[in-house]
């Protein structure tokens, strides 16, 4: 018999009815025994609802409406929250959840000192007002995004102006923007109506988002790639903002999910409809808006007019002189092209479903829609002339939508404590978790809707309230009954990520520069990504967000530090301490550069002073605390027996211990 | 059994030898740190393993089939004229006529495997290989075949294999990583192919890049050169932290992170040693061809790899490149197999001499072939259709050549193998039902085979 491959892509998609294989999440204690089934309600699809406040007996502790919803299933647990942090700890906290970078010592002591009742409400605003909150926060997107500089898979073409996308989350958050206009943006962004130049290359920006996923940019049959793209794009938008794995239905009606097969082929054409690239042969582009002022574009014409003219060869030698000094004027101050990276439309075509995920076996055509079970049967209607892209991102960003509210209240909940109420963040169907206190998170998503979505509110209402004050250090038989922290009755200590573990002893050691924005890569668009430059992007004092991620490479030191793989959607980043970061804390380049510059600014700032005070300062200065006199004496000791005539080094290596402590590597 | 539940690791000599070494550690600790939380920590191995580890001598760019393994007479009888099977739905290019080897084949050993004149060092150890001579993929271009190869999908992000087989059985070795790959390329997948994907990130593979003696694990080598030094730093951090933990309490992360200095130090004590091949005795380096070009660069990856896999990493993969022959091939073949086949030969008759073979499986091929038209005059196309791969020890049945392409070379005929079949069969061989480890992200149970994979039975022993 003559064998014929199976065909690459029923192979592929066929892949994809591995969902059929699945069975759903174990579900918590309390809800053991229900087998869910899409024909289930899903609990994250009913209409939020306006939650009272629960009873609690311990009257006193409550300081926001938040405060109830925990204590309430705290004193159910026949438990206690735990004592209120102190206020030392509270302020390194703040810095490092909001900012990523511990407070300065002048920081931490204009903090302590200032006794007034609002103190810590001050300090909240102070710290969401500075652009370093944007640093911080628009990294946590970007995850959820994500985000890289170059393409991955198989082909890892540059994307050179990603940047602006980038820069474009971080001025969102430092801005508030209303979280609803975030998503329209980054969803049909080019679509919407603009006054200004800028206001259009403001939105146009945030569809980056569906740009820079990874894409196989190597391949054969174009059909397959670019429906392979509008499936990321689907399984990317279904679960960033709604915490959705439509992706499951593109072979099948959702095996648990009420997203049926026709579902994901009315939002497929809308992808469709979409142009992300603008070449399919090998090796295919990507498209790019150009978004010059109009003056600037008529002067580049002009250019090319008269190069074109000066390159005649009847044109006599003074005349082309004359061309070239007029072309050197035009030039003058005329800025690169503003390139956008981003998708635009095609002509509106509906897709026909694609039977078992094969796009040679095709079914019904489905016009274009949006999935029935969620948005029911009364769907806008979709333009003939346009994608629906803007159709599809106003339903996600409607405050009557069950889903998007709760996804990104449930994500900021994450940020702040390292534990969701969700506990699959990206995944809110029947396969995920389900929440441990759904009426706190209906709290928090109408809370979201009512101010306007500003995320903002959210961090203020969290961080104002005593469940986010909580001392890390809990009674042990706490700490027994919930080692997860379900109950959020204390503060779990949560390691800084890899970011802000740099960022941190950048800064602690003078040498962070705290330049905004931009780019780093060199390369010209559609070529290959140097990795080479790897070794040199990572030695720039830049903060780590503006360092270049490159999906086929990485950096040693971040991915050791549990940097997220930056071709999947990360909710939630693995925390793990695998002995590969101890060796980075020990041996590297970095720590060691830091901490030699650290001892220097010891050394240089306290000529006079004895090793005992020494070690005090570096204890305040790394740890945010006074040195106990054990620690003083330990420093005199290890200062005095290290070496001679080795000061710099044993305060270098001093130092580098103290980055290495748990107090240092840890949010408590 | 479930692979995915969070097994507790039992404990073992190794173990309890590292807990009684331990300098003033609290047990608790190291315990911890043991428990899962160093590099991947080890597991118990399954009682089904034919193999314990796996080292895989990947050619990328996809070495010529019929020029190497798949003597094809009637390209000879048919040289010039066009491909007389129906063509692939999709080809790269357009598809030339039949191209004959310049390369003469004879039959070795026992086995009688034909092997051609440009690998006479992989002929003379036939009968030790286990040849599947009917692989095929479905894509056919590098990047995607090659991810396909080592992640099961040439569509979306998976965890590699070797990332798999990390999770799925942990380290030998707790002191070092369980999936180390030497001098990957960069390019069609790059870090893709040893990413951990949505594994944790401890299953990934530790990049180990450079040559010769700078060949090593990032930030293995200490600036502090003295190590009394360095172990007054580690007490120093260890001072602080237990202080740190005796107010805190009970924390198995903590005290976790409190044992990794220690573990480092361990370590970096024990990489360098493994690394260094140096020490290795004249007649090996000069079996393996480290002592002369054009053999030298890649019989030292051949060499550490068995040196990483001796001392307990589960996965090693070596790369060699770049086959990719569009033009040149006599003379590109001919260079490549040069450098190659000294240093396969050696590895796998060393592995058998330190009886390490028995129980390592070798891995040898490429993303994917080329076919048995011509490019050019002097040149060869992909071919995902059917190519030959070749394994020796872990369980494998030495000495058979299994499947066949058809009389052409082209496709994969008789009992075809498909890279989730091969991903299945190395599993299996590794005592773990494919079919069993999964890991739920996003939604679902992911597999390294997906839905697909068969064990290929014919090919155990």
């Amino acid at each position: 018999m003559f064998f014929l491959p199976r065909d690459p892509v029923s192979i592929i998609l066929a892949a994809i009815i591995g969902c059929l294989l699945l069975q759903p999440a174990p579900l918590p204690a309390e809800d053991k025994g229900s087998k869910p089934g899409k024909n289930d309600r899903l609990w994250a699809l009913e209409k939020l609802g306006k939650p009272i406040n629960p009873e609690v007996q311990d009257t006193n502790w409550p300081r926001a409406p938040i405060d109830h919803f925990i204590l309430q299933k705290i004193e159910k647990a026949g438990l206690r929250p735990t004592r209120q942090a102190d206020r030392r700890t509270l302020v390194r906290r703040a810095y490092l959840d909001l900012h990523g970078i511990p407070p300065t010592t002048g920081q931490l002591r204009s903090f302590l000192e200032d006794r007034e009742p609002d103190t810590w409400k001050r300090l909240i605003e102070e710290l969401l007002a500075s652009p370093r909150y944007g640093e911080r926060w628009g990294r946590h997107w970007l995850d959820v995004a994500r985000y890289a500089d170059s393409n991955g898979m198989d082909e890892d073409i540059v994307h050179p102006v990603a940047f602006r996308y980038r820069d474009y989350v971080i001025a969102s958050f430092n801005n508030d923007k209303p979280f609803d206009r975030f998503i329209i943006e980054q969803l049909a962004g080019d679509l919407m109506p603009a006054d200004t130049l800028e206001e259009q290359r403001r939105q146009t920006l945030g569809v980056g988002f569906l740009s820079i996923g990874p894409k196989m940019l190597a391949c054969d049959d174009p059909d397959k790639m670019r429906r392979d793209i509008v499936d990321e794009q689907i399984d990317t938008t279904g679960r960033a903002f709604m915490g959705m794995t439509f992706g499951c239905a593109r072979c099948h009606d959702h095996k648990f999910d009420p997203v049926s097969i026709e579902d994901y082929y009315g939002l497929a054409g809308i992808f469709l409809s979409t142009k992300t690239l603008t070449k399919y042969s090998v090796v295919a582009r990507f498209h790019q808006h150009d978004l010059s002022q109009d003056e600037h574009t008529r002067r580049r014409g002009k250019i090319a007019t008269l190069e074109k003219h000066k390159a005649d060869k009847t044109v006599p030698e003074e005349e082309k002189k004359s061309i070239e000094k007029e072309i050197q004027q035009i030039r003058k101050d005329l800025p690169p092209v503003f390139e956008v990276m981003g998708v635009t439309e095609y002509p509106t075509e509906d897709a026909k479903v694609h039977l078992r995920g094969d796009y040679q076996t095709l079914g019904k055509l489905i016009p274009r829609r949006l999935p029935k079970a969620i948005a029911g049967q009364d769907q806008p209607k979709m333009p003939s002339g346009q994608s629906g892209r803007l159709q599809l991102a106003n339903w996600i960003a409607s405050p009557d939508h069950p889903l998007t509210a709760r996804v990104i209240a449930n994500r900021i909940w994450h940020w702040h404590f390292g534990r969701g109420i969700v506990t699959t963040p990206d995944n809110f169907g029947h396969l995920g978790q389900h929440p441990s206190h759904p009426a706190l998170l209906d709290h928090l998503a109408l809370l979201l809707i009512e101010s306007g979505w500003s995320i903002k509110h959210l961090h203020r209402v969290i961080m104002n309230s005593s469940t986010y004050r909580q001392s890390s250090i809990a009674d042990s038989q706490l700490k027994k009954t919930d080692p997860e922290n379900s109950l959020f009755a204390r503060w779990k200590p949560r390691r800084i990520e890899s970011e802000v573990l740099r960022d941190s002893i950048l800064f602690k050691s003078n040498r962070l520069d705290l330049t905004m924005g931009g780019s780093m890569l060199t390369e010209q668009s559609h070529k290959y990504v140097d990795r080479k430059k790897q070794k040199e992007y990572i030695k720039s004092m830049r903060r780590t967000i503006y360092l270049p991620v490159l999906r086929s490479s990485g950096y040693d030191s971040q991915k050791a530090f549990d940097f997220p793989d930056p071709a999947v959607i990360t909710g939630k980043r693995n925390v793990s301490s695998v002995t590969p970061q101890a060796l980075y804390l020990m041996n590297s380049e970095m720590i060691h550069n830091s901490s030699k510059a650290l001892a220097e600014v010891l050394l240089g700032g306290t000529p006079e002073a004895n090793n005992k005070d020494r070690a005090s300062w570096l204890i305040l200065h790394l740890l945010g605390r006074e040195a106990t006199p054990t620690e003083r004496e330990r420093g005199e000791i290890f200062a005095d027996t290290y070496g001679k005539d080795e000061k710099n080094t044993a305060w270098a290596a001093f130092s580098r211990a103290l980055f290495a402590t748990n107090e240092f590597l840890y949010i408590q | 059994m479930n692979l995915c539940s969070n097994r507790k690791p039992a404990p073992t000599t190794r173990r309890a030898m590292l807990q009684q070494a331990g300098t003033g550690f609290g047990a608790l600790a190291l315990n911890a740190m043991l428990a899962g939380n160093g590099f991947a920590a080890s597991k118990p191995a399954p009682t089904t393993a034919r193999a314990k580890r796996v080292i895989f001598v990947f050619m990328h760019g996809g070495p010529s089939s019929v020029d190497l393994f798949d003597p094809k007479p009637l390209l000879k009888r048919d040289a010039g004229k066009p491909l007389p099977l129906k063509e692939p739905r999709i080809v790269s290019h357009k598809t030339g006529n039949l191209l004959p080897s310049p390369w003469q084949f004879s039959q070795h050993g026992q086995s009688g495997a034909p092997v051609s004149e440009l690998l006479p060092h992989i002929g003379s150890i036939a009968d030790e290989l286990c040849f599947i001579r009917s692989m095929h993929c479905s894509n056919s271009r590098h990047g995607g075949a090659l991810l396909e190869l080592h992640t099961g999908s040439d569509t979306f992000t998976r965890p590699a294999m070797g990332a798999w087989i990390n999770y799925g059985l942990g380290s030998e070795n707790d002191n070092l990583p369980g999936f180390i790959t030497i001098n990957p390329s960069g390019s069609h997948g790059g870090a893709g192919a040893w990413s951990p994907a949505f594994l944790p990130a401890k299953y990934g593979g530790t990049r180990i890049s450079g040559s010769g003696a700078n060949m090593k694990i990032p930030f293995i080598d200490s600036p502090v050169t003295k190590k009394e030094k360095q172990l007054k730093e580690i007490n120093l951090i260890k001072a602080f932290n237990m202080e740190h933990l005796a107010t805190h309490g009970t924390d198995p992360e903590l005290e976790s992170r409190i044992a990794s200095y220690e573990l480092a130090f361990r370590m970096q004590m024990e990489v360098p040693g493994i690394q260094d091949i140096s020490n290795e005795p004249a007649h090996i380096m000069k079996m393996y061809g480290a002592d002369k070009t054009p053999t030298k660069s890649f019989a030292e990856q051949c060499l550490m790899a068995r040196r990483f896999s001796e001392a307990g990493v589960r996965f090693v993969q070596v790369t060699h490149r770049y086959w990719d022959s569009h033009s040149n091939l006599r003379k590109e073949h001919e260079k490549l197999s040069a450098e190659m086949d000294k240093p396969v030969t050696a590895l796998i008759t060393d592995l058998k001499q330190r009886g390490l073979l028995e129980d390592t499986l070798v891995l040898w091929g490429s993303e994917f072939g080329r076919t048995p038209t011509a490019q050019g005059n002097d040149g060869r196309d992909h071919n995902p259709h059917g190519f030959t791969m070749f394994m020796a020890g872990g369980g494998t049945r030495p000495g058979i050549q299994y499947g066949a392409t058809d009389d052409y070379g082209y496709y994969a005929q008789d009992k075809p193998v498909h890279f989730h079949d091969l991903h299945a069969t190395i599993l299996h061989l590794l005592g773990i039902d494919h079919e069993q480890l999964t890991y739920r992200y996003a939604g679902r149970d992911f597999r390294l085979t997906d839905v697909h994979g068969k064990v290929v039975n014919g090919i155990i022993a």
